[in-house]
Order: structure tokens, then sequence, then C-alpha cells
């Protein structure tokens, strides 16, 4: 179970510009649910994305996955916490460009350093479950936007964390891979985990298998 | 924990620096030639300083020379008596010698002459008084003059041309090595009375006189009491020449020490250009890193091994590059800088001196500084949140 508990965060642009991003928060989201999260651009969906996966510490407020507080752990044990039990799917997918779709994915598991069996089977099921694996080699660069997007799908995928969460993921795809990337939400969910979708795409407004829809706008959870 | 080396973490920084490769190529490329310069610099030194100190150590306790009008003249063969004489000298030899312009090669020899059974002044010259042929007009010369002498096609002999205008034919009888290079490289040694003879130089008289006393602590008495017997003489004890030794090697040292500034001087530039931050992309890559569960020491160990490869193959290249313009290639230019001062010797060799403390010195100033510099920024940006670096 997530839940943020009266967050409130606050952005110092500089010494006499404070933006309040988030509100006093609250908010529970519960094992294997699907949750989106929509608004309009700046209300405050990327940042309450950002506090559940520790990517940042709330200005006052605590943010709880499964009984630990999250917004309290050191930098490490963030990082440890995103490793194991976070998979982030990013809007501009953050790949790093000039790697090989295979190196991109594995990426999470370098610090790991596992046995090489391991890795190979990690990386053999997500390249097979995110249809891939023919584009292993190549340099995501030189990939269409749909390709990159499922190269980052399967980077979030690779520790097979309980919890995913993607920022606009359809912001850069069109209509018919838009609808492709939601089977792929519908294909995480029914393997149970809880997945965050913050976006403003009409596409996953009345989704049937999205179990919470939250609008949020300045900062505020409206309904 | 796990101890084990993280063999991945190893293969991803070499395939980050593949990934900038001419950015890598131009950075090792410029550190190797700061490290090329500074080790070559170091080499040069200390074989200069073999050099010096093995020559200042084969120096006689004190020379006297004749001064007319204050220049340097011969002096009277019957004054080695006198200063024998003197409470606490062990020996006095008069020594004949003198440098010859060579023309042909515009350089000049140093022409010693000695005596079959008299006591050199210097034990490299008792060796090469055992193979002189003293009977026979014949010369050892060193290995310098050899070369010059080579190279004009005197083989076998050498005609010295005598202050009258005639010819003094000596046959060359073999080569030798004196202690240093600078020693026997224009050395020519001969008997004292062919020296004479080519020099004009009367039986009565000596070049100089040098004297050896029993206790080194009592230099600077004799020297005085030989002062005042003979105050038309200049006396010059082994510190004096030990300074102007040391003066001529600090004066090139400066300009060694400049060309050191320098080096050191890009290479702080270099430094601080990567202190003073990473560009838009490394700190976008840092993000992206933590934001998928590395931790602060991942990303930083991932940079150290990407700038010590860097460094430490830049410290390879620069300290081999450096032996083989040194030992291999003699120093071209920079040994200049040092024989300089005298265009008209004939060149000499730089001795190898291996020094294990230069090399690990050439290290710490370059590998771990320079490793520093690419971690500093490195934590820095991993130290941010990483929803602010992606941001």
């Amino acid at each position: 179970m997530i839940e943020l508990k009266n967050i409130i965060k606050k952005y110092e642009i500089n010494k006499n510009n404070i933006v309040t991003a988030l509100d006093d928060i609250n908010l529970i989201i519960n094992e294997g649910e699907l949750v989106v999260l929509k608004g309009s651009s700046g209300s405050g969906k990327s940042t309450i994305l950002s506090l559940i996966a520790a990517l940042s510490k709330p200005t006052s407020g605590e943010v709880i996955v499964d009984t630990k507080r999250i917004s309290k752990l050191p930098d490490n044990f963030a990082s440890d916490f995103r490793r194991d039990n976070i998979g982030f799917i990013f809007q501009k997918y953050n790949l790093i460009n000039t790697l090989s779709v295979k190196e991109n994915i594995m990426l999470p598991l370098v610090p790991m350093n596992l046995h090489v069996d391991i890795v190979e089977e990690k990386l053999k099921r997500v390249l097979e479950m995110f249809h891939i694996a023919h584009k292993k080699d190549m340099i995501v660069k030189n990939l269409s936007g749909g390709e990159q997007q499922r190269v980052a799908i399967a980077r979030a995928n690779i520790n097979n964390p309980k919890i995913i969460i993607a920022d606009e993921p359809t912001a850069n795809l069109d209509e018919k891979l838009s609808l492709h990337f939601i089977e792929i939400i519908k294909e995480l969910k029914a393997q149970g985990k809880t997945i965050i979708i913050a976006t403003h795409d009409p596409l996953f407004f009345g989704l049937h298998v999205a179990d919470k829809e939250i609008e949020i706008h300045q900062g505020i959870i409206l309904k | 924990m796990n101890t084990k080396v993280n063999i991945y973490l190893f293969e991803f920084a070499i395939n980050s620096l593949l990934r900038q490769k001419y950015k890598s190529i131009f950075i090792t490329l410029i550190l190797s030639v700061l490290i090329f310069l500074l080790t070559s610099v170091f080499f040069i030194t200390n074989s200069i300083k073999y050099e010096l100190q093995t020559t200042v150590d084969s120096l006689p306790e004190i020379v006297v020379q004749k001064l007319k009008a204050g220049r340097h003249s011969d002096i009277d063969i019957q004054r080695v008596d006198d200063i024998l004489d003197i409470t606490g000298v062990e020996n006095v030899l008069g020594r004949v010698w003198g440098y010859y312009y060579f023309e042909n090669a515009g350089v000049n020899f140093s022409i010693i002459g000695i005596d079959e059974y008299e006591k050199q002044y210097k034990n490299s010259l008792t060796d090469v008084a055992q193979k002189l042929d003293f009977s026979k007009d014949s010369m050892l010369i060193g290995e310098g003059v050899k070369d010059v002498m080579e190279k004009s096609y005197y083989k076998e002999y050498f005609n010295f041309i005598k202050t009258d205008g005639r010819m003094k034919k000596i046959t060359i009888a073999s080569t030798f090595k004196a202690d240093t290079e600078l020693e026997s490289n224009d050395v020519i040694v001969m008997s004292k009375d062919n020296v004479r003879e080519i020099f004009d130089i009367s039986e009565d008289k000596a070049t100089d006189i040098v004297v050896k006393v029993t206790n080194v602590n009592e230099i600077p008495t004799i020297a005085a009491k030989i002062k005042l017997m003979f105050p038309d003489t200049r006396v010059i004890t082994k510190d004096d020449l030990k300074i102007s030794y040391q003066n001529i090697f600090d004066y090139k040292s400066g300009v060694f020490l400049a060309l050191f500034i320098i080096s050191f001087f890009t290479f702080f530039i270099i430094i601080y250009d990567k202190v003073s931050g990473l560009s838009s992309e490394e700190k976008r890559e840092i993000g992206i890193l933590k934001a998928i569960g590395w931790r602060v020491d991942d990303v930083l160990k991932e940079k150290f091994y990407e700038a010590f490869i860097i460094s430490f193959f830049a410290y390879l290249l620069g300290v081999l590059f450096a032996f083989f313009f040194v030992y291999i290639l003699k120093a071209p230019l920079l040994q200049n800088i040092f024989t300089g001062y005298s265009q008209l010797k004939t060149s000499f060799t730089l001795p190898f001196v291996f020094d294990i403390q230069t090399l690990a010195l050439v290290f710490f100033l370059s590998v771990p500084i320079y490793v520093a510099a690419t971690i500093i920024p490195s934590w820095k940006s991993a130290t941010l949140e990483a929803d602010e670096v992606i941001r």
C-alpha cells in the first residue's frame, strides 16, 4: 500500500519566489491498483509520482510504502528502494541515447553485480515481454518513439518491481501506439503490479481497468 | 555487502569512454603531453644532478691558479714544493692542460697532460695512465672526441697545430670512459711533454696546481695560507667549484622550472574546467542512473573507473614517451637548454638514472588530481535529488 499523508511540496525558484506544487495531499493507493492521476500541466501530478518513487522529498508530510517511510530515507537507501520496488517510465523516456537497447535495459542491474546467467535471464524475459528482442543491439537514438518507449518500459520492468509509475507515457506517441501502451499496462496490471499513471491524455479517462481516477488542480486533489 | 569487483560497472565505464571516443582521445592526448613534459623535465634534471654530483666528487680539493692582470696564466712549478711544505698538505701536483679549439667541428677539446710515474689527482686518470704508452706520441680520447674526429676522418691520428703554427701528429691509442659523460666526452689525455709542446708551456711552468689535504676540514685554512704565501694567485676550493657548478645547474633548472610551471598551469586549466561543472548531458545521465536505482557510490565508482582509465593510460603513455625521448632520442631541443652554455663543447649523452620516486611523484601529480577533478563535480550532481537533475 502507498500512502501520502499531509504532503506539502514547495520549490524555491529563488529567495523571493517559492512555488507550492502540492498543498496538503492525502492519498492511499492499494496494492495491485491502477490509478490515473489527471490534470493540466503544472498541476502537481509529476511531483506526486516523484515523491512516491523517492526521487524527491516532501517539504512536509510523509510518504509510506508498505510501512516504510520512504520520505525519510537517506539518499542511498532511497536508491535501493527505487531499484527494488519502482519501475519508472518517464515522459521523455530518459534513455541514454548512445547506448544500445540491451545496455539501456540492463542499467538498473549494473550496480547489483549479479551473475551473468541471472542478468541474461532477466534481460531475455523483458525483451520478449515487450517485443523488442530483435532490436536489442540497436542504438536507442536510432529507434522510433514507440520503440524507445518499449525500451523504457522494459528497463522499468527488468527488476520485476511491484510498483510501475508512468509520467505522461503517451505524450510523444500517436493514438495507435498509445492504445498499444494501454494494452501493455493492462498486462502489467494482470501480473498484480500497482500502477500509477500521470496523464492528461483523454485515452486514459474512463479506462475500465483503472481502479481510481484522481484529478489534481494547482497542487490540490479535486476528487 | 558485495565485495566482488563489479565487472558490469567497469564495463559501463569503458563503454562510456568509448561512447565519447573523440573527447576521451583528446583528453588522453592532452594529459599525455603534459605528463610527458613533466616526466622529461624530471628525467633530465635527475640525469644532470647525477652528472653534477659525480663531477663534483671528482674535483680537486684546492686549485691554485696564477693571475696576470686578472687573467689566468701559467704558474711556476717551483711553487709546488713551497705548498708541499705547508702543514696538513698531503700531495701537490702541477697540472698541464688546456683547451684546444678544433675549427673543423667548431668545438673545444680539453687536453690533459699526465706523467707515467706521477700520482694522479683522480682515480679515472690513474686508470688512463696505465693504458697510455708514454714512449710514443699517442693519446687516449673520450668517446665524444672520437665521434667528432671521425667525422673529420681522423681515425688513427690527429694533427695538432702548435702555437708556432707547425703541426704535431699524435696517434690515437684508444678511447676511454671516465666517471661522467660531461667529463669524458671532450677530454684528450696524453703525456705532459706533448701537452707542453702543443700549448708551448715551458718545463718550469704548469697550467695550475692542485692540492690534496690530509683533513678536509682544513681546506679553508690551507687555502688561506696559500693565498697569503702567493698573493698573485687565485685559490679555488672544492666548495667554490661546487657552487659555480651548482649555479650553472640552478640556472638551467630555472628554465626547466618555467617549463614545469607551464605544463602544470595547463594541467590545472583542464582540471579547473572539469571541476567547474559537468555538461547538461553528463548531469542528465547521472540523474537517470540515480532515478533507476544507482546509489551515489555506484555513480562515483563508475566515474572513478572512467577517470582512472584515462589518466593512468595517459600517465603510461607520457612516461614511456618521456623515457624514449630523453634516453633513446637524447632529448633533442630540451637537452640543448642544459648544454647550451657550452656550444663549443662536444655533445654529451644524458646518463640513465632510474628513480622510482620521480615516477611516483609524476603519478601523484597527475592521476589522483585528474580523478578527483572528475569525481568532485559528479559527486555534486549525484547528491542532488534525482528529480532535480532530470528536470
